[in-house]
């Protein structure tokens, strides 16, 4: 969480609506060095509570990229956050992911640019596949294709993290000078403090992760957010990593313990690896390519990040309604989450320190 | 249930049985999720019906402040601070896990189920 903070960053805006796509014509045309774009269709995708996406279908004539093409393109909502990158720094963080050959979809244009389609935006390819969690780990097929999917997404986390700073790769994220766990805690609890609640179990556990913070296993790109639900599977193969706008620097062992928490993995509590498969099916896909191996033993900390993190991320949902006013069921149910993912932290301390491990 | 007196919690009870079992079937696969969510969220409300929110914690803030004193605002700050550590207080974890679990009885009760915990 780069930035935990839920205050409302963005005046209402009207709704877009198929007209508007008429306007970035002539301005797809210059980008892609085509002769001309027609927009031909634009339809209104299911979305997050966060950005709308669209489905465009377009006729590019001239230039590289001549032909038909099915794109999405993804905006700000209405109410934009301050929790996560704006479009363009994700479309960025793509952009240099898909160089790195990790499995994203095609980046194609980007602009914030508030004079074409009224709010900053991102195009790219549509993939195939669905994303949606509970119907992945609930996929009948997924005895055959689980563990091979874990996998594939083990070597697309090393991928991502093969990726680390140097000069001229997205300059615009901070690189920690300090201990990137420690940074974790020290945001969390920032954004904690405009929250409507304090929970002692959150604090206890942030104070734990404070006092445990291991040594970095190097600084790299970080996805921020990869998990499942956020990946997309078409017929058992990955297609596609989505949403990278809580992309940052960190600790590589951020992602593979947010991958593996508990709550994300859609009550299949028995499958650790994201609900779909075995653990070691995804650390042998990432060791297998990785400059730096992580072992099971390491990841136990990284878990109970993990749930701090969401803990403190769906109490402050919850503020958007309680505080923010928005009226939606989804943030008001979300805001009365976090008991659960503290349970699952604390639980884990339990263990490690009946081990001996830790105090 | 048999409702022992007609009031919120027996109301809140019938309309989430009225809404699963006569509303929920008649909608289309869009609008499930929201009505799965409008359920969960009148079970939520019954349950929380039923019991006092100060007595959650009581039993936590009443083994670390003297009778009455203490908040969870004040014990999540006198944690943060270090006042109130494993040290100072060695059943604090186990305590905080129980309440918890008071909280999850209310909110979710199956997360207690799935990890073997009774509600």
């Amino acid at each position: 969480m780069s930035k935990p903070n839920v205050a409302a960053s963005t005046p209402a805006r009207a709704p877009l609506d198929k007209a508007a796509f008429v306007q970035l014509q002539p301005w797809l045309a210059r980008e892609l060095g085509a002769d001309r774009v027609e927009v031909v269709d634009a339809v209104l995708l299911a979305g997050g509570a966060v950005q709308q996406n669209w489905r465009l279908d377009v006729q590019v004539t001239g230039g590289p990229r001549s032909g038909q093409h099915a794109w999405v393109l993804r905006t700000d909502a209405a109410a934009s956050l301050d929790v996560s990158l704006d479009r363009l720094s994700e479309f960025r963080c793509i952009e240099v992911a898909h160089a790195a050959g990790v499995k994203v979809a095609e980046p194609i244009a980007a602009s914030a640019d508030e004079a074409l389609i009224g709010r900053p935006f991102a195009i790219q390819a549509l993939v195939s596949g669905t994303a949606q969690g509970r119907r992945i780990v609930r996929d009948p097929g997924l005895a055959t294709f689980g563990e091979a999917l874990a996998g594939e997404i083990g070597r697309e986390l090393a991928l991502i993290h093969a990726v680390t700073p140097r000069a001229g790769v997205l300059n615009f994220l901070p690189v920690p000078v300090t201990n990137p766990s420690r940074r974790q805690v020290a945001e969390m609890r920032k954004g904690l403090d405009g929250a409507s609640e304090r929970r002692p179990a959150l604090e206890y556990v942030l104070a734990w992760l404070d006092a445990n913070a291991p040594e970095p296993a190097g600084i790299t790109l970080v996805h921020g957010d990869f998990r499942t639900g956020n990946y997309m599977v078409d017929h058992g193969r990955l297609t596609a990593v989505l949403d990278w706008e809580f992309c940052h620097w960190g600790d590589p062992r951020e992602d593979i313990g947010w991958f593996i928490a508990r709550c994300w993995r859609f009550g299949n509590d028995d499958k650790v690896a994201g609900g779909i498969a075995k653990l070691a099916s995804l650390l042998d896909g990432y060791n297998a390519n990785a400059a730096v191996k992580v072992s099971a033993a390491e990841l136990a900390y990284f878990e109970v990040l993990a749930a701090a993190r969401w803990a403190a991320i769906s109490l402050l949902q919850g503020d958007r309604f309680i505080k923010s006013g928005e009226r939606s069921l989804e943030l008001a149910l979300t805001g009365l989450m976090p008991p659960e993912m503290e349970w699952d932290a604390l639980d884990i301390i339990d263990r490690l320190a009946a081990r001996g491990r830790v105090t | 249930m048999t409702a022992k007196r007609l009031g919120a919690e027996a109301l809140l009870e019938l309309v989430a049985e009225t809404f699963r079992t006569e509303i929920q079937p008649e909608l289309g696969p869009e609008k499930r999720y929201l009505a799965a969510m409008m359920a969960n969220a009148l079970d939520i409300a019954r349950r929380e019906l039923a019991v006092e929110e100060e007595a959650l914690a009581f039993e936590l803030l009443d083994a670390i402040y003297e009778d009455g004193d203490g908040t969870p605002a004040q014990l999540a700050a006198d944690i943060r601070s270090g006042l109130v550590n494993d040290a100072s207080h060695p059943e604090l974890r186990k305590r905080l896990k129980a309440s918890l679990v008071n909280e999850l009885k209310v909110r979710n009760p199956r997360f207690l189920a799935l990890r073997g915990i009774k509600s």
